[in-house]
């Protein structure tokens, strides 16, 4: 105790995280009636984490070492579990986007979720969330990182199932919690191989270590990839990628922190938290690539043929994720995390911009919304471009900046493969962005539309929003969204700062380098021709994409149709999502329902009970046996013994 | 062995004790007095839980071994001792057995059938497992363990649900199989051993040749096995929560079938250490299966009792894993396992409980949608729900850790299946909350009153429990280890 009060440090970050944990607890247990308290409580909290990230980012700005606190929580034989903090640059940025981002959410959710029943459960779930989220962020151990994580993981099954009355939302985080279980298996499976090659998941050793050549290639290369599937549960890497999408079931607000900006970015964020191990394992890195390219593209193709607003932000958080991967898995350690945090704004920017026109006009088909007048709201629409301009990768929003370091990045791999699927994957995200903007800002066939939603007081319901408009609902979301997008303007300016904070003393890569491992990392900015070329052909890709999209959905007389209608087999292969949600549903179906369990149960019935029955009954015959036989009724003792043999016969059978 | 102090107060008797006075009393009180034979029940078994929670704190960790040792010559010629005794494997199992006990009789509050012979019974129960965790005499964990089989038959098929002749029935035979199994190996073990003692210290100290720990190991590790719902010997443990009342089921899963793995462990593993290394193989094998085969079934059943029965079956596998790794965390993981598998598991029986005293059905399909009408009730089925997940900062997650972590190492194959198992447990048991709690309002529910604060009480300790050591892990793996690990030191001797 005495320790915590004279370490300022050490409090504001016991402090920053473990408030939230409080809350959390207060609400449930105290004021679920009183949701006026209960919001105050949560968004209270998080305010001083918020405060403590910020004073902890300030403080150790320029701290050469990166500073770690430990307790023993568990002592087991030779397995020490400790609980601690480790601050360094990579865990302090990623503590205030999760404070900044949460802390927005949690202010604008007092709007969107105003008048809804479960309102201090949401708070409660919130205040979970943002605990378990920021402990994991600092975590110095795997092992501690991977507690977190799963909690992290509650939390967003109990808020994608926050509407447990709609069926499809529960049936949304049951799978998001299965599916990321199942990368959790690997990724748990990985740390106890390291556990026992290794014996240390401190995160500082372990990188140390794997940069030193203190483990063994093969165990470094075997973990690495089981641990890689802990990346792709969380953060939706093909083939667990479908869970993402679905978790729009969500309340928006929720897609906005967990669902874009903060939680599925955690599997990132790990991913760079040990990359200098991780990028010792040249096929660890080359499955990443793949896998987050894969990802990338397919999540670019669904995005283009659904009308849900929600959806398009997941594909394409789908989509960057992967690219995210890519940076990182090419090499880019900075470019990586630094497209994760402009991600981060942008994404939550567009979330919430959607969040407005959705309590608008409660819908999400955004073709309704455009008829409907869905541009007349100024803040959202100009801020939801904003964000769509970022998206894109358009100059000067923040996504053109690290979009470009990327894309800078895969130039210097050697197979020009991966910079191909990069800058297609450009195109195609500027293509979706705006065709979701176009149809907004253009509608067509507004009169019709406006005649039967007129008809349904959508008028009347009209003038009441005009007088929200001015009320706290309406500015408690709108604050939080010109915020973010007035982040996602500046923040890309910030690169070389932010370069020279995650990239300087103490960070990962220092140590990369001082230990003369494979830290190229930093060469990959280079400014030569090759560089502007590749500028060029980015930003060209992107307006290109939105100039594509203009004539197709934006110009005076587009069909508004796209030009996948041309092609209706691969637009329902967009929209089935590549039909691997068919795929899991059968094999669920035909290997987990209907095969092993069903075999396993008939077992249990059949063989088991019934051999046991079996039993008793060749106890019961038995007596009749010797009875008859002594009476001599031989056609008795045959029709036992038949019977009995036709049950033995019948038991190796069923076995 | 260390050298023991004896107590100067004899307290295991006196928690004892407190079970068979409460018995006792109950059985003098007049017919029809509910009231007060419920509050002298919860009395009585609030002392228990007192006392064992006064051991467990007292417990010294720093010094190990035996402690609060009663130790007298009863039968001199057959070498019988009243032997009791505490070490860190049986101070969590006494604070498990109180525990359930004290919320099982507040679970119980509101049953009208023939209160006194249920109580009685219960305490009857509770008096064999009380007496099997603290006796450190073959012979009378025998005896005791007898104890503890005899009133389930009365106690499921008089106040039990579902097929509750065939289910009480199908247990008692399952068990007293067990029992006949486990006789000869005591008594073989004392005719092998030579010495005319159950003193299973001084038995141990014999050091039996590797073939009769061989023998005598397999009849004790299938006898207690049985009890602890080893698989293929675990039908009887889903049948039998299914017939039995609450409390019942409570006790009956959430402690007897800890008695198994405990016999285990206390029986066999001490006393044929080398029995152990041979047959160690096939309980990995078993277990294994046991887990995986149990989340499996579990996906198929309607019935909300049946899915806790084969979560069980399936979290049972996870001790049995431990205890064949033969390691410290292994064995570290699987007392603890059973101490947090009690907890939760009693935790679901009670909160279904609630759930079937109120709706009278217990069946998935006509549920749904409670968690509208009972938030509070609905919550704590979700809680321990979560628990039997392994979600991080519930007891029953650093258990199942240590165990995994340890099996892995030493199974390859089978502790990677294990592992795998994860995904189905974590999916039959969000079906059942999705299919029960969540959907659509159920008008028939409507008119259901949620769990007022006196009947959530039982649940609230539980929750509490679960809470407290899924935080403080240390507090219950300090005195674990202090008996695991001079224990596993003498299996490689």
């Amino acid at each position: 105790m005495m320790s915590l009060l004279k370490d300022p440090v050490l409090l504001a970050a016991a402090l920053g995280t473990s408030l939230p944990f409080l809350s959390m607890a207060v609400i449930l247990v105290f004021t679920r009636q009183n949701q006026r308290l209960s919001a105050t409580i949560s968004v209270g909290s998080v305010s001083v984490s918020l405060l403590s990230s910020l004073y902890l980012l300030i403080t150790l700005y320029g701290a050469g070492a990166p500073v770690q606190y430990e307790f023993p929580w568990l002592l087991a034989d030779d397995i020490v579990i400790p609980f601690g903090y480790l601050l360094d640059p990579l865990s302090l940025l990623m503590l205030t986007i999760v404070a900044v981002i949460s802390f927005l959410v949690q202010v604008y959710s007092i709007g969107y979720m105003s008048g809804d029943p479960g309102f201090s459960r949401y708070y409660a779930f919130q205040s979970l969330f943002a605990w378990a989220m920021m402990s994991m962020v600092i975590a110095p151990s795997m092992l501690q990182l991977f507690i977190f994580w799963e909690l992290v993981g509650l939390a967003s099954y109990l808020l994608i199932g926050f509407y447990y009355e709609k069926w499809s939302a529960s049936q949304a985080g049951k799978k998001a919690f299965v599916m990321t279980r199942l990368g959790d298996i690997g990724f748990f499976l990985g740390l106890i191989i390291l556990v026992l090659g290794f014996g240390d998941l401190s995160i500082v050793r372990m990188n140390e270590a794997g940069q030193g050549h203190q483990i063994p290639q093969y165990l470094i290369t075997i973990s690495a990839l089981l641990i890689f599937g802990g990346v792709m549960g969380k953060s939706a890497q093909f083939p667990l990628l479908t869970w993402l999408p679905d978790a729009m079931e969500g309340p928006t607000p929720v897609s906005a922190l967990l669902h874009s900006a903060t939680m599925v970015a955690a599997g990132v964020y790990m991913f760079s938290r040990i990359f200098p191990f991780y990028s010792m394992s040249p096929e660890a890195m080359a499955l990443a690539l793949a896998i987050g390219t894969v990802t990338m593209l397919l999540s670019s193709t669904m995005a283009m043929a659904t009308y849900d607003l929600k959806q398009v932000w997941a594909y394409s958080t789908v989509s960057q994720l992967g690219f995210m991967v890519m940076g990182l898995a090419a090499g880019g350690y900075f470019a990586g995390v630094f497209h994760l945090t402009t991600h981060a704004g942008f994404k939550a920017l567009l979330f919430l911009c959607s969040g407005i026109f959705i309590h608008e006009y409660h819908t999400n088909d955004f073709r309704i919304i455009g008829q409907q007048g869905g541009r007349k709201l100024m803040i959202p629409m100009v801020c939801m471009t904003v964000g769509a301009l970022a998206l894109s990768g358009i100059f000067p929003f923040s996504g053109f900046f690290s979009k470009e370091a990327i894309l800078g990045v895969l130039a210097n791999h050697p197979n020009k493969l991966w910079l191909g699927a990069g800058l297609v994957g450009a195109l195609m995200t500027a293509y979706y962005t705006f065709r979701l903007i176009f149809f907004m800002l253009f509608p067509r066939g507004v009169a019709a539309a406006h005649g039967v939603h007129d008809a349904k007081g959508s008028g009347h319901g009209h003038d009441d929003h005009e007088g929200e408009h001015h009320g706290y609902i309406f500015w408690t979301m709108a604050v939080p969204v010109m915020i973010l997008a007035g982040i996602s303007v500046v923040l890309g300016f910030s690169q070389s700062s932010l370069e020279s904070f995650l990239m300087g003393h103490g960070s990962v890569p220092a140590q990369l380098a001082a230990s003369g491992g494979e830290g190229h990392a930093a060469a990959h900015d280079g400014h030569g021709i090759g560089h502007y070329a590749l500028l060029i052909g980015a930003v060209t890709m992107a307006l290109g994409g939105i100039f594509w999209a203009f004539m197709e959905f934006g110009r005076k007389g587009a069909t508004q149709e796209g030009f996948l209608r041309a092609f209706p087999v691969v637009e329902r292969l967009f929209a089935a999502r590549w039909y691997m949600d068919a795929f899991l549903r059968a094999f669920l179906d035909k290997v987990i329902y209907s095969g092993l369990t069903n075999v396993f149960t008939r077992n249990d019935r059949r063989v088991i009970d019934g051999g046991i029955d079996g039993i008793c009954f060749f106890t019961v015959a038995g007596g009749r046996l010797l009875s008859f036989l002594q009476s001599g009724m031989l056609q008795y003792n045959l029709l036992v013994m038949i019977v009995a043999v036709g049950f033995v016969v019948l038991y190796f059978l069923l076995a | 062995m260390t050298p023991m102090e004896m107590a100067s107060f004899p307290i295991l008797t006196a928690i004892l004790a407190s079970t068979i006075v409460g018995l006792l009393v109950i059985v003098f009180i007049p017919d029809g007095r509910d009231k007060l034979i419920k509050q002298v029940s919860l009395a009585f078994s609030a002392v228990g839980l007192a006392l064992s929670v006064w051991v467990y704190l007292t417990y010294d960790v720093q010094k190990g071994g035996l402690q609060f040792v009663e130790r007298y010559l009863w039968v001199k010629g057959l070498g019988i001792y009243w032997f009791n005794a505490v070490d860190g494997i049986n101070a969590p199992m006494l604070l498990l057995t109180a525990v359930v006990l004290f919320t099982g009789v507040l679970t119980m509050w509101e049953l009208e059938v023939r209160v006194k012979e249920f109580f009685a019974f219960m305490f009857l129960l509770v008096a064999g497992v009380y007496g099997v965790f603290m006796s450190m005499d073959l012979f009378w964990i025998f005896v005791w363990y007898d104890v503890s089989l005899f009133p389930m038959y009365p106690l499921i098929a008089i106040w039990g649900g579902t097929r509750k002749e065939y289910g009480g029935m199908k247990l008692t035979l399952y068990l007293l199989a067990g029992s006949a199994l486990i006789l000869p190996g005591i008594i073989y073990l004392w005719v092998q051993g030579g010495a005319g003692t159950f003193d299973l210290f001084e038995l141990q100290r014999i050091g039996f040749t590797p073939q009769v720990q061989r023998v005598a190991f397999i009849m004790l590790y299938l006898g207690f096995g049985i009890l602890a719902g080893v698989w293929p010997f675990h039908t009887w443990s889903p049948v039998g929560h299914v017939a039995a009342p609450t409390a019942v089921s409570m006790i009956h899963a959430g402690v007897l079938m800890k008695l198994g793995a405990y016999g285990i462990l206390r029986l066999g593993m001490t006393l044929c250490p080398e029995g152990l290394g041979y047959w160690s193989e096939l309980m990995a094998l078993l277990a294994t299966v046991g887990i995986v085969y149990g989340a499996f079934v579990g996906l198929a059943q309607t019935d909300l009792k049946y899915v806790i029965g084969y979560s069980s079956v399936s979290h049972m596998g996870i001790v049995g894993l431990g205890l064949s790794t033969m390691t410290v965390n292994g064995i570290n993981g699987a007392v603890f396992q059973m101490f947090a598998h009690g907890v939760m598991t009693a935790l679901l029986f009670s909160s279904v409980g609630y759930i079937y005293d109120k709706t009278h059905t217990k069946m998935i399909p006509e549920l749904g949608g409670l968690s509208r009408t009972m938030p509070v009730a609905s919550a704590f089925f979700i809680i321990a729900a979560f628990a039997g997940i392994g979600v991080p900062f519930m007891a029953s997650f650093w258990a199942e850790l240590l165990v995994f972590i340890s099996a892995v190492k030493t199974y390859p194959v089978r502790g990677i299946l294990a592992v795998s198992g994860l995904v189905v447990s974590a999916l039959f048991m969000l079906r059942v909350v999705q299919k029960t709690f969540y959907g659509e309002k159920n008008e028939k529910w409507e008119h259901i009153p949620d769990v007022p604060l006196f009947l959530a009480t039982p649940r609230i300790i539980l929750v509490g429990t679960i809470l407290f050591f899924g935080m403080f892990p240390r507090v219950m793996l300090d005195v674990i280890q202090s008996a695991v690990i001079p224990f596993v030191a003498g299996l490689s001797v």
